[in-house]
């Protein structure tokens, strides 16, 4: 039985990812497809400020492309420049004019430094701005997803399945133990990719999405050492840390308007928030499921846990990422480690008999688990 | 033994009726998916596979990218996740309750009792808990409208304001129609709008008005007023078909006070007695310790014989007393014993019965102890003779203009259907109604007020008690309060009812203080505590005068033929203002246990005879109900509820059920919800009700144990003896539990509780508990995680009934928690019988395996299913949604979880503050606003903690002790005031 129900998983889990991989080739050609142009722009113009922004225009040139700073995709590393897509937003209800004025004249210490001796054609300049309208408009076209991991499950399948047809069809290999080890070799792989995956699913280990300023923790933190709870504020009250209210920030900004990394750009983004009462809209990091409650004043406030045990070396992050994988796991093993501050905090008054076994010395010390905290109702409710 | 019995047809045939019961039950899970969705297991299986399919695939492409937005400037007071609560006041349907409003990141999710108030005193009822959801109503008015269309207010404002100067100049009637209006500072500005236009007559309009004391009261007393009920200083209550625990005027209070009257915890304690003269089985009925049916029409003959035996007594008259259909000899003595601490009272709206009833009082010197006079009850002032008065005028063409402001008598008043085409002939008609109603709907104007948890108001629900409301959400849609309305048409130019409503209280109220010095100072202390209660009470108490009287005891003969038909508020949905709250439409009816209908409750004798069966269908004067036999209900009568058969309130609300506010009657400018020689015939039909009083049997098995008073007194353990003997039984395989640190328990009193459901819809409001609508409820899927059991014993004709809360028991042995094969429902370290929904994997045995039925099943997705399309079918609905408790998915079990929200809460504040918990700090939500005090949670490991003196109490037992569970609920034994 065992032979034709691995063949029969087999083509099913190709149509299955055969599916999957076509499904993605009609999505992307439809999003190209669905790049129309606006705002009066041609599409040569567009077409041409695209290639200018990029630097593929074969002309002779002093300095470097605008993508060389302003970079299109998403990178991991920290670009202070603003992105295309942040310029494209910010300049798209405004008139040639003004973006001109701002590339050709620049204010603040670093763009001056970078786009310092520009000397560039009105008409360049213009297909630029056409490229960016554009740009706003449709979006920034997506990154090719890479496709390793399932090129590699395909091509194991593919070995599986040659493996397991030479072992009972074709006899082109003498040794039978050598297609039997490839087969049970590359089932075994595909198993583990499958597990891997599977538990991975819906975790967001390292998970670091673009923001919609570029906030650095390790500027802030790390170099000029401000504590986490002067932001976070009600980590030791609340069930969230809080993510600091607007005007908080504006408690340096309103001085501090221009960084040593990024210029301008990005502190005016958070006072043009404040001024317009529009706030700003972070990417949310740490999503735990709906169905787990977690609390940060039981582990900060009343635990005294560092940030960092969790969060971990926030002071080296330009860009913030989650740093546990903030699974069950992670939380039950932690609480097993734990040991709870039992003499100092009166409400472990409560437990009489486990301060009786700790006097007696029938027990050295409580841990966090000792006193329920691996219940299910501690965390889903 | 004596036999509890929870239906007629158990009573009748119990071994049948437990063959049939299971093969219902059966029944009812084969009927599965086939009904609700016309599709078979095997659709259900192939649209499983290619969801899970399209899932997997969707979830491994992208991953949701979720915002964080944080407030540009924080407010002070809030924290992010974490719930602030505002002291507001619920006054709705002649309803007063002072309230606390939680508000979770900027929404009001949740209605609590507030301590500091005299009047409700942490207590709320069903329907105060419910009227959260009333904001988030789909049915609301989104803007204002003009025959329907959107339109603007400034446009509304100008037409009306030309409108009103044009009748103003032609002096024609302009009347004001509202509700009672209970708050100083709105009746301000009424006089004040009259000031600007005289043409403007305001009247007061009730759906079940109070008209019949107000009258005996003027009679009596000289002044029109309802006096203030001391049910706590009364040890003989005498009801002639009030139902003062559900319904009648200030109910919540009443709870209160007859319940502390009837706490029986230390030796020495002393219980209230209480007879009840009804029609029907009322909820206050249910209660009673000596309950007489009686026909409506021979309430008044009672009263008569009864103040004859009274006179009679006191050697006042030697006439004899006239004879009474039923024998109030015992009622008589056991009323002179106790003068000056006895209380009668009736719920008629005939003005003769209610000054007997005072002649009876003042008989017995009740004026002053248990009834005074200085303080009255404002919260019903309507006035049917000027409503009468109003719809001949209307139709004479006297009245040119009608500005509706919470009444709605068109669905209310008999003669709403003529009104309806008045108020659509009037030159102008305007009403402020905030959302869908049947008067609103005849209107040509739609000026949406906002709901009230939106608004700024006060009250004065008692003289001399005085009260704050405060807006806990800016406004969802674009209303204006009609008091700003009001005054804008009066000539303010800007005008802002918050303001106005500061400067009154520092104007008229901070004077009668002498605490703070500042106003201001004054205005926030109120604003903080819901409450004002100044020392001096402002009146004096009345002196009684015999005017009327000589008129009152005249017996006249009444009608014998026909039946005699009783009309009563349901304690879900009282006059049915709330008719498109789900909350309120699905819980069940106290005594019926029917929800999502009303019904004509019939005699079980007169059902025998006739063949008649629960749900059989009869007419009365022509209209078609469907049968509920009622134990209890009196031979030749029939009781129908009011507050059903809406027209226009919403998707939930239409058509449920039938409108019998049409049977009213009007009689001496008084509603009269009786009348006599209804014709009744029965038919062949069937109509299904969602009778839920059989379900989640317990099998027979003895869950209610009694004793009386006088038992009680001689032995504590008396009705508890049981208790004793399975202890002594007591044997087990399972190793003992240790609960190191806490050990949560609860007790229920089964004297206390009056079974009024309050708990139910708290639960629901806190644990997000939804609503499956009627054809579920029938197939015994009913998701409440406390239900209020309903038994019966002795004859059917006139049974004792029980009320009995059940939520899960929370085992220490728990059955349900070594059948689950996937370890989803474990044991807590603090005892909590635990559910972990994203373990379950729905196989059911933990329901199965449960004794006491608590567990429920969630058979569907009931959130964001069209099928189901009851609150949680919109954005709007779901906003009401607990965000601290998990919503439930398709496929897994849920159950009480002794709001372990709460508790988690309570005990990470404690643990900040280094500090040990209180006895009482933690309050589950059914126990924080419970109006007969009758739940008690604790701490079981804390030997002084109250629950702890509860366990401890003789009358305290376990549910099936002899299965040996060790459950840490513990339930009172019920007791009864019987005369020994």
């Amino acid at each position: 039985m065992s032979r034709n129900f691995y063949v029969k998983l087999r083509l099913k889990q190709v149509h299955v990812f055969v599916f999957t991989f076509l499904s993605f080739l009609i999505l992307t050609t439809n999003l190209f497809a669905e790049s129309v142009v606006t705002d009066g722009h041609s599409n040569e113009e567009v077409k041409r400020g695209e290639r200018f922004f990029k630097g593929l225009l074969p002309f002779k040139r002093d300095y470097s492309s605008c993508v060389s700073c302003h970079n299109l995709q998403l990178t991991d590393t920290l670009n202070w420049n603003p992105s295309a897509m942040d310029i494209a937003l910010k300049y798209a209800d405004k008139d040639f004019e003004s973006f001109k004025a701002v590339v050709m004249n620049p204010v603040g210490v670093k763009m001056e430094a970078s786009h310092v001796n520009f000397t560039l054609p009105e008409e360049d300049l213009k297909t630029v701005k056409a490229y960016l309208d554009n740009l706003a408009h449709s979006g920034v076209p997506p990154a090719k997803p890479t496709h390793f991991n399932l090129i590699l499950f395909l091509f194991l399948g593919v070995l599986l399945t040659w493996a397991l047809a030479d072992l009972i069809f074709l006899h082109k290999i003498k040794l039978k133990i050598i297609p039997m080890i490839i087969f049970l070799g590359a089932f075994g792989w595909q198993v583990k990719m499958i597990i891997t995956d599977a538990i991975k699913l819906g975790r967001q280990e390292n998970y670091a999405p673009d923001q919609p300023v570029k906030f650095s923790h390790k500027v802030h933190v790390g170099e000029n050492g401000i504590d986490c709870m002067y932001c976070h504020t009600t980590v030791e009250q609340g069930k969230s840390a809080g993510i600091p209210a607007t005007n908080l920030c504006m408690n340096c900004h309103i001085i501090i308007r221009e960084g040593t990394n990024s210029g301008k750009f990005e502190i005016a983004k958070v006072v043009e928030a404040n001024e317009t009462g529009k706030p700003i809209e972070w990417t949310r990091i740490h999503n735990l499921p709906d169905h787990v409650f977690f609390s940060h004043a039981v582990h900060v406030g009343s635990g005294k846990l560092d940030c960092k045990q969790c969060h971990g070396p926030v002071e080296e992050m330009d860009i913030m990422e989650q740093y546990s994988d903030l699974s069950m796991g992670f939380c039950v093993n932690c609480h097993r480690d734990t040991k709870v501050d039992f003499g100092n905090n009166g409400y472990y008054e409560h437990f009489v008999k486990m301060h009786e076994d700790l006097k007696s010395g029938a027990i050295d010390s409580v841990t966090a688990a000792d006193i329920g905290a691996n219940d299910c109702m501690r965390c889903h409710y | 033994m004596t036999q509890y019995w929870r239906s007629l047809e158990e009573l009748n045939n119990p071994v049948e009726f437990k063959k049939n019961e299971v093969k219902l039950e059966i029944d009812a899970k084969r009927a599965v998916a086939k009904k609700a969705s016309g599709s078979s297991r095997r659709d259900f299986l192939k649209v499983l596979g290619f969801s899970v399919a399209t899932a997997a695939v969707v979830a491994s492409c992208k991953r949701p990218v979720n915002k964080a937005i944080p407030f540009l400037v924080k407010p002070e007071e809030v924290t992010p996740g974490m719930a602030n609560y505002y002291a507001s006041s619920y006054f709705q349907g002649n309803e007063y309750c002072s309230i606390l409003v939680k508000v979770r990141d900027g929404r009001p999710i949740k209605i609590e009792g507030n301590d500091l108030s005299s009047v409700s005193q942490r207590g709320t009822s069903a329907r105060v808990q419910a009227s959260v959801l009333d904001l988030y109503d789909d049915a609301r008015f989104k803007t204002p409208l003009k025959r329907g269309d959107e339109t603007s207010w400034a446009e509304a404002d100008e037409y009306i304001q030309v409108k009103l100067d044009q009748l103003k100049k032609d002096n024609k009637k302009v009347v004001l129609l509202t509700s009672t209006i209970i708050s100083p500072t709105t009746k301000k500005v009424i006089q004040e709008f009259q000031q600007f236009y005289p043409n403007v007559e305001w009247l007061q309009y009730d759906a079940v008005s109070a008209k019949g004391i107000l009258k005996a009261s003027e009679l009596s007393f000289g002044k029109a007023f309802v006096p203030d009920y001391r049910f706590d200083k009364a040890k003989v209550i005498v009801s002639f078909g009030a139902d003062f625990l559900g319904t009648w005027l200030s109910s919540v209070e009443y709870t209160k006070a007859y319940s502390a009257g009837r706490k029986l915890m230390d030796k020495g304690d002393e219980m209230n007695r209480h007879y009840q003269f009804e029609t029907g089985m009322s909820l206050t009925g249910s209660n009673a310790d000596v309950r007489f049916p009686i026909k409506p029409s021979e309430e008044k003959t009672i009263l008569t014989a009864l103040y004859y035996q009274l006179m009679q007594a006191k050697d006042f008259i030697t006439i004899a007393a006239p004879a009474s259909p039923v024998d109030i000899t015992g009622l008589a003595e056991d009323l002179l014993d106790n003068e000056g601490s006895s209380l009668v009272v009736s719920g008629s709206n005939d003005a003769d019965t209610q000054v007997l009833v005072n002649a009876i009082n003042n008989l017995l010197g009740n004026y002053g102890k248990t009834i005074l006079t200085e303080s009255a009850l404002n919260t019903h002032a309507g006035n049917d003779e000027n409503f009468e008065q109003f719809l001949a005028e209307l139709k004479d063409k006297k009245v040119a203009a009608v500005l509706c402001w919470g009444a709605n008598p068109v669905y209310n008043h008999p003669k709403g259907s003529e009104l309806k085409t008045l108020i659509e002939a009037a030159e102008l008609s305007v009403s402020f109604s905030d959302r869908k109603d049947e008067t609103t709907a005849a209107c040509h104007w739609v000026l949406p007020e906002p709901h009230y948890l939106e608004a700024w108001n006060d009250a004065e629900p008692k003289s001399g008690v005085y009260s704050l409301a405060q807006p806990t959400i800016s406004k969802l849609f674009d209303s204006r309060q009609g008091q700003e309305t009001l005054m804008k048409w009066a000539g303010v130019e800007a005008p802002n009812y918050y303001e106005y409503l500061k400067k009154n209280w520092s104007d008229e109220f901070y004077q009668l203080q002498t605490k703070y010095a500042d106003p201001r100072l004054f205005w926030n202390d109120v604003l903080q505590k819901g409450v004002f209660e100044p020392e001096v009470k402002s009146g004096e108490a009345l002196s009684y005068t015999e005017n009327g009287l000589e008129k009152a005891v005249q017996i006249s003969e009444a009608s014998t033929d026909g039946w005699e038909v009783a009309l009563y508020q349901s304690v879900a949905l009282k006059d049915g203002a709330s008719g498109n709250n789900p909350w309120l439409q699905e819980l069940p009816d106290p005594i019926a246990k029917i929800s999502w209908d009303n019904f004509a409750a019939v005699p079980v004798k007169w059902a025998e005879e006739n063949g008649v069966q629960n749900e059989s269908v009869i007419t009365l004067n022509g209209m078609e109900l469907p049968v509920f036999v009622q134990p209890g209900q009196a031979a030749g009568t029939i009781s129908v509820a009011l507050g059903y058969g809406r027209e226009v309130a919403g998707k939930v609300g239409d058509n449920v059920g039938k409108n019998m506010y049409a049977h009213v009657q009007v009689k001496d400018g008084a509603k009269q919800f009786w009348f006599s020689g209804a014709k009744v015939e029965t038919t062949e039909k069937t109509f299904e009700l969602a009778l839920s009083q059989t379900h989640h049997s317990m099998e027979g098995r003895p869950i209610v144990r009694e004793t009386n008073f006088n038992e009680w007194q001689l032995d504590p353990t008396s009705g508890n003896e049981l208790q004793e003997e399975h202890e002594e039984h007591a044997v087990t395989l399972y190793p003992e539990q240790e609960f190191k640190g806490h050990h949560w328990g609860m007790a229920v009193d089964l004297s206390s509780c009056v079974g009024c459901g309050n708990c139910a819809i708290s639960c629901q409001a806190e644990n997000n508990v939804q609503v499956i609508g009627k054809e579920q409820v029938r197939n015994r899927r009913i998701m409440h995680w406390i239900r209020v059991d309903r038994y019966f014993s002795n004859e059917p004709e006139n049974p004792k009934v029980f009320h009995q809360p059940v939520m899960c028991q929370h085992c220490d042995n728990a059955p349900c928690e070594n059948v689950c094969p996937v370890s989803a429902t474990p044991h807590s370290d603090e005892g909590l019988n635990q559910m972990a929904y994203n373990r379950c994997v729905g196989t059911k045995y933990c329901v199965n395996n449960c004794p006491y039925k608590v567990r429920r099943f969630n058979w569907f997705k009931y959130v964001g299913n069209d099928e189901f399309d009851y609150a949680s079918n919109s954005d709007l609905g779901r906003m009401v949604l607990n965000p601290d408790v998990t919503v439930r998915s398709r496929g897994v079990v849920e159950k009480c979880s002794f709001c372990v929200q709460r508790i988690q809460e309570k005990k990470a504040e404690a643990k900040v503050a280094g500090r040990m918990l209180e006895d009482g700090e933690i309050q589950p939500a059914c126990v924080q606003s419970c109006p007969a005090n009758a739940l008690v949670f604790g701490d079981l490991n804390d030997p002084n903690s109250k629950i702890s003196k509860h366990f401890k109490n003789e009358r305290n037992y376990h549910l099936l002790e002899e299965l040996h569970t060790l459950p840490s609920v513990g339930y009172l034994t019920k007791v009864r005031n019987k005369k020994a």
